[in-house]
């Protein structure tokens, strides 16, 4: 058996015994950790929040539809263990519409930094007024515990 | 053809290596055919998600669920929150799925799962399989580019590299999503199956270059891609009718004596798949048959009683599973689940129509060898015969609609509304920019023959007529008119439905993809550009992939696009490049001056094709979790850009 061929036969063994190995029967290590494991537990110290003060109602493009745009949110951590969570999230009362977007942050995240909001498409119908009052807020959430970083109005603007 | 490498040995390994060499001739063809099959393999897996894309992918996982249970009936909801999804049909107070050959396709993968994962971790299953695609890629690569020691390497080292990857990020997979998964593997090996017959039709037709060059097309730069690992009939459908294709040809072809089986049973095997898929889809098989029938009966060498009769056996042979699952199910052996109450709209009923009466007086005036099977077709499934038409009545009353299915789409009223207010809509040149290479060449070849005839319409009709005669005996001739009798079948079945939502990329007309690009191989120009420039063209397709996704990237960030807006980015894009690509390959007819551009705008539009299937899986649609748990750590990556 030449080299090559021994090279190939060793890969294929390789990559079926991992699966093995990690399978319910041997069990001698679990590879596939939930990626949901320790979220939301440990600490962090965020000192300062910056947040938009204006958010869009933008035409999509090539569509009459709206496009909601909330520029991202950024936070200052100055401290972080384990993985906690920030949630940024965006209501408008006047048309009973919320949304959050969960972030997980993990301990390489120290200093500024940036928290999205998912961008969302309406209806033209609904979407009537030339603005619209919203609130805006960014919580925390760590060992089961919720801290408020940020809660405040914030202007949603339609442009045409 | 292919040779087995099994020198000498045992009795048993020299069975084994004939078992072999005859799957491979069977399903791939040849060794370059199994590199096409594992490349596309690989490639689909990239952006595959393990999960419920579509709210009718709940009936068929609901259904193969009933079905390993070993009963047609669907009592429990596994997937989604209730039973009544599109698609499940009421009978007798139990539902039932729909479908169901695809669903037993899918069966052995499901077994499949369930026995590997009784000893390895389900969720490494699927990097396992990939990564052995990966090693077997690069043995059968080597060998076929003479540098067999590189190539097994090579695809060793990036198995387990790439293996190694996936098992770093690795996650769960819940043995639940196991029925769905096997769906989406039967899609990707249908869909890798299909990619390979082109490859072996055109092969045949031409030689390999232009065959490698189709499938590649076909499998990286349209949405053949796009649909490969969704749990739905697509793949398989185009994969049958591709079957088909590569089956009539072959009947066609002088007999070798290499080759397995006779022309005729080339012919009666066209046929078998089409039965085969009216245990998919009645109305496609349908269609498929009529376009077969129109095509075969007036080009075959022989029409005698035997051919006819072993022809129409083997049909009725084929169509059994769709006989028994119909008895089964209803008691009708020719009564499909589709023409049952659907569970969604259980109050509204089947409904007939004006035009139905008026084909049953032109079934009246057939032959009786042709009226019967129509008849019965009539009687039990009047959407069968309705569909066409009503597709008729809408392009002469109204072609102006199929600009909204072919060029450009947009924020067309009520397709977008349905679409959750997202222009997620795509024409076909908007999904698949390259091919704009087939109206532009086949535009060329009408010019050509008009210079021939002298500039007269009227004379290149009768051209036409006279080609068409001359060239009967064509195998050729007959296979490009199956491919036009295909189009125009598909094309009245379901232009009078779209424009649709939830179609993405004109889904009902997916078959259009391969034909196009069957077309544009077919096109001597396009094949002396291929010949010529395809350095160039790989060069552009290779930067237009690695430069263009990441421009797409930067712009949909870089504009807060929405999902809509991204896409609508694509099909602008595309159908720049297709605008470019259409022109200089219908000037590849008349001068070969402009050869290299248009090698070069091919492999433009085919990046921007291959650009869509990528971010499409990876940024625009991530709704499960992925195949590859590396593919997902990208797909998180993008979402954070």
């Amino acid at each position: 058996m030449d080299r090559s061929r021994l090279l190939v036969w060793g890969a294929v063994v390789l990559i079926c015994c991992v699966p093995v190995l990690s399978g319910p029967v041997v069990g001698l290590v679990d590879l596939t950790k939930p990626p949901l494991d320790g979220v939301g537990d440990g600490s962090a110290t965020i000192d300062d929040v910056q947040v938009p003060d204006t958010a869009r109602f933008d035409r999509a493009l090539s569509s009459d539809s709206y496009v909601l745009k909330v520029p991202d949110a950024r936070i200052h951590v100055a401290a972080i263990e384990g993985r906690p969570l920030v949630s940024y999230k965006l209501s408008i009362p006047a048309m009973r519409y919320s949304r959050a977007t969960t972030h997980f942050l993990s301990a390489d995240d120290t200093g500024w930094v940036a928290v999205s909001l998912a961008t969302e498409t309406f209806a033209p119908a609904n979407v009537t007024q030339s603005s619209y009052e919203a609130e805006l807020s960014l919580i925390l959430r760590v060992n089961d515990t919720k801290q408020t970083l940020h809660d405040g109005p914030v202007t949603v603007e339609v442009t045409e | 053809m292919t040779s087995a490498d099994g020198v000498g040995g045992s009795p048993v390994t020299d069975r084994f290596a004939t078992v072999r060499s005859v799957a491979l001739r069977v399903f791939v063809g040849d060794r370059l055919g199994l590199v096409v099959f594992l490349g596309t393999l690989a490639f689909v897996a990239l952006y595959w998600r393990v999960g419920i894309f579509i709210t009718d992918n709940y009936t068929l996982a609901n259904a193969l669920v009933a079905l390993a249970d070993g009963h047609l009936a669907v009592d429990e909801a596994v997937f989604g929150p209730h039973l009544e999804t599109p698609g499940m049909v009421l009978h007798e107070g139990a539902h039932y799925g729909r479908n169901y050959g695809q669903i037993v396709f899918a069966l052995p993968f499901l077994w499949g799962l369930e026995v590997l994962a009784t000893v390895a971790d389900p969720g490494l299953l699927l990097p396992m399989a990939w990564a052995l695609v990966l090693v077997a890629l690069g043995r059968e690569s080597g060998r076929v580019l003479g540098r067999p020691t590189l190539g097994a390497n090579a695809g060793a080292v990036c198995g387990v590299a790439a293996f190694a990857v996936n098992v770093a990020v690795a996650r769960p997979l819940a043995p639940r999503l196991f029925p769905v998964a096997a769906l989406q593997v039967s899609a990707i090996v249908a869909t890798a199956l299909g990619v390979v017959m082109l490859y072996r039709l055109v092969t045949r037709l031409h030689d390999r270059r232009t065959g490698v060059a189709a499938a590649v097309v076909l499998g990286l730069a349209t949405p053949v891609g796009f649909w490969a690992s969704l749990p739905k009939r697509h793949a398989v459908v185009v994969a049958l009718i591709l079957g088909t294709c590569y089956a009539l040809y072959r009947s066609r072809l002088s007999p070798s004596p290499d080759d397995l089986v006779s022309p005729l049973s080339f012919r009666a095997t066209a046929y078998a798949i089409v039965g085969l898929t009216t245990w998919i889809h009645g109305g496609e098989a349908f269609g498929l048959f009529l376009a077969l029938v129109v095509v075969d009966i007036p080009t075959a060498r022989s029409n005698d009683i035997r051919s006819l009769a072993v022809v129409a056996a083997v049909f009725f042979l084929s169509m059994t599973p769709f006989f028994v699952t119909n008895a089964l199910l209803s008691g009708n052996p020719v009564r499909p689940p589709r023409t049952f109450l659907s569970a969604q709209y259980a109050a509204g009923g089947p409904s007939t129509g004006s035009s139905e009466r008026f084909l049953r007086s032109l079934v009246d005036g057939l032959p009786p060898a042709l009226a019967a099977p129509m008849t019965v077709a009539l009687d039990y499934n009047a959407i069968l015969l309705g569909q066409f038409v009503s597709g008729a009545e809408t392009l002469v009353t109204d072609p102006g609609r199929l600009y909204r299915v072919f060029v450009r789409g947009g924020d067309i009223p009520g397709v977008s509304k349905d679409n959750f207010s997202q222009t997620i809509y795509l024409t076909v040149l908007e999904a698949a920019p390259v091919v704009a290479g087939t109206a532009a060449a086949c535009a060329a070849g009408v010019a050509n023959l008009r210079q021939s005839a002298g500039g007269s319409v009227r004379w290149s009709t009768t051209q036409v007529r006279s080609r068409v005669r001359a060239f009967g005996a064509s195998p050729a001739a007959a296979m490009d008119a199956f491919a036009v009798a295909l189009g125009v079948s598909f094309l009245l079945m379901y232009v009078s439905r779209l424009p649709l939502h939830a179609q993405l990329t004109v889904r009902y007309l997916h078959p259009f993809y391969p034909l196009a690009v069957y077309a544009m191989a077919r096109q001597a120009s396009l094949r002396r550009v291929l010949a010529r420039h395809w350095r160039a063209g790989i060069w552009t397709w290779g930067g237009g992939v690695l430069l263009g996704s990441q421009l797409f990237v930067v712009a949909v960030a870089a504009g807060s696009l929405g999902r809509g807006e991204a896409v609508q980015v694509h099909a602008l894009v595309g159908l720049a490049a297709a605008a470019a690509f259409a022109v200089l390959a219908a000037s590849s007819a008349f001068t070969k001056r402009l050869d290299r551009a248009t090698a070069v705008a091919g492999g433009l539009t085919a990046a921007l094709g291959t650009d869509f299937l990528l971010l499409s899986g990876l940024a625009y649609f991530p709704y499960s979790q992925y195949a590859l748990p590396a593919a997902g750590w990208v797909a998180d990556l993008l979402a954070t850009a």
